[in-house]
């Protein structure tokens, strides 16, 4: 690992997880691969069978983790392998994507889209735009050193 | 106060030839402590008790300790059960791990239990306490005759401050009448609005030095009438291995956002996992933050219908936004 971050430079010290449904979004990206699109190279692809695979938790442990964004991608609704497993996923992403900032991260950090096998275009897009994102926010903070980073309310409870 | 305990007395006395055991509060190890009392001998009713310091949440022995979920067993659970306790009970219904059959509910409308450790912290060296009682906006606190006034919202737990739901939503009989809410139903619970009013790095400071105390020992878990999973729970399975046996911050997060996802759509606010924290975290807040979050999105509350489905159980195709 060391190495590895060793020889790449600091504007690509930057490392995304993204989970992406076996049925639509790796075949996109893969799609997209075979098309020659130029793509970013900070994601680490996971293949999951489907959306509905997602467990919020995947998302906590690689931000919790030190990764610096966390992309998952599957079928369109209406358009799931399963029927409907892509309908589950949305709305565990939706509310975990907004509980995020309660425990101070940054919900930029986290995307959920939905990309189809054909659609090459869409994913590098997806990807360009995310990865540019991420690398605007910098490198993520964590969760240590930020003890001190602000006056620390006095709650009643 | 008397009262209260008397009727509940009543109350039971009334269905205990049809009950195999009753679930209720009693005299603890001093004057300042409750605990649960599971009745099976008629002649043990005489014990129960019901007042401020009946703080405990018994629908968590509904699960693991009783096994109410079995419709076929002949056994019948009667159970005492305060407003936020009510919750619990339809939300074990809801999930299928209670048969609604087996239990007699008697509810208690309740104005606010006592946090023994913030009266503890107001007023050290309290002894024989011999009554409290709760108003809206004081709790008297009576030892060896001499009441002592305390304001409410020094003295009450963090639950009772923004309650919502005093009087039972479920039950076979009500003792006394139903009582006025703290807060209103709709309104957004008032700590965690604070904490959203705070920055992004604030609030990671906040949690940082909140959950730097955690030493893991799960009695959140533990007391929690919905985590039923128990000697199940993925912090402690090696495999999947979600939690390392490091005792840094990123495990202490990773095992509250455990309970939290898992408790997202489900958790009543019941605050059991707050109350048995021995470092004081307020774990409850989160998953009052994610209640607000399903509400929003789903505009729906867990524990209050025992016919609903859960949220996350179910989709709708016709959503947008998400």
């Amino acid at each position: 690992m060391e190495d590895q971050q060793a020889t790449t430079t600091q504007e690509q010290k930057i490392r995304i997880v993204g989970f992406l449904c076996n049925w639509c979004s790796y075949g996109g990206a893969d799609t997209a691969g075979v098309c020659r699109f130029k793509q970013p190279t900070d994601v680490r692809i996971v293949r999951i069978p489907c959306t509905g695979r997602m467990d919020p938790m995947f998302v906590a442990k690689a931000l919790i983790n030190g990764a610096d964004g966390v992309l998952v991608s599957g079928c369109h609704p209406n358009d799931c392998h399963y029927s409907v497993g892509n309908f589950y996923a949305r709305r565990r992403m939706e509310a975990f994507k907004r509980f995020l900032p309660f425990i101070g991260i940054d919900t930029r950090r986290f995307r959920y889209t939905w990309v189809s096998a054909s659609e090459g275009q869409v994913w590098q897009q997806v990807i360009t735009e995310f990865t540019e994102e991420i690398h605007r926010l910098g490198p993520n903070p964590g969760l240590a050193g930020t003890a001190e980073a602000g006056r620390i309310p006095a709650l009643a409870i | 106060m008397k009262d209260t305990t008397n009727a509940v007395q009543e109350a039971v006395k009334k269905v205990f030839d049809g009950l195999d055991v009753v679930l209720g509060w009693k005299p603890g190890y001093d004057s300042r402590h409750m605990t649960p009392a599971f009745i099976r001998k008629a002649g043990d009713i005489d014990q129960m008790v019901f007042n401020p310091l009946c703080v405990q949440n018994l629908s968590g022995y509904l699960v693991n300790t009783l096994d109410a979920g079995d419709a076929e067993k002949e056994s019948r659970i009667g159970i005492c059960v305060k407003g936020c306790d009510s919750r619990s009970v339809v939300e074990l219904i809801q999930e299928g791990l209670v048969a609604r059959e087996r239990l007699h509910i008697i509810g208690i409308p309740c104005r606010g239990v006592v946090d023994m450790k913030k009266l503890e912290r107001l007023r050290p060296g309290l002894e024989s306490v011999e009554q409290v009682t709760v108003e809206s906006d004081e709790v008297i606190v009576t030892t060896a005759g001499n009441p002592e006034r305390f304001p409410a919202e020094k003295v009450l737990a963090h639950k009772c401050l923004q309650c919502r739901y005093p009087n039972p939503v479920i039950y076979d009989e009500l003792i006394g009448d139903p009582v006025a809410a703290r807060c209103d139903k709709d309104a957004p619970p008032p700590v965690v609005e604070t904490l959203d009013g705070l920055s992004l790095e604030e609030r990671a400071g906040f949690w940082s030095s909140e959950l730097d105390r955690c030493i893991r020992c799960y009695a959140c878990r533990n007391a929690c009438p919905l985590c039923v999973c128990q000697d199940n729970c993925i912090a402690e399975t090696r495999s999947p291995k979600w939690v390392s046996q490091r005792s840094g911050l990123p495990e202490k997060f990773l095992f509250h956002l455990i309970r939290t996802v898992h408790l997202a759509g489900r958790c009543t606010e019941c605050g059991e996992c707050m109350r048995v924290c021995p470092v004081g975290i307020p774990v409850t807040l989160l998953m009052e933050k994610m209640n607000h979050i399903v509400k929003d999105l789903f505009d729906y509350e867990a524990g209050i219908d025992p016919e609903l489905k859960l949220p996350f159980q179910g989709y709708d195709p016709s959503e947008s936004g998400i």
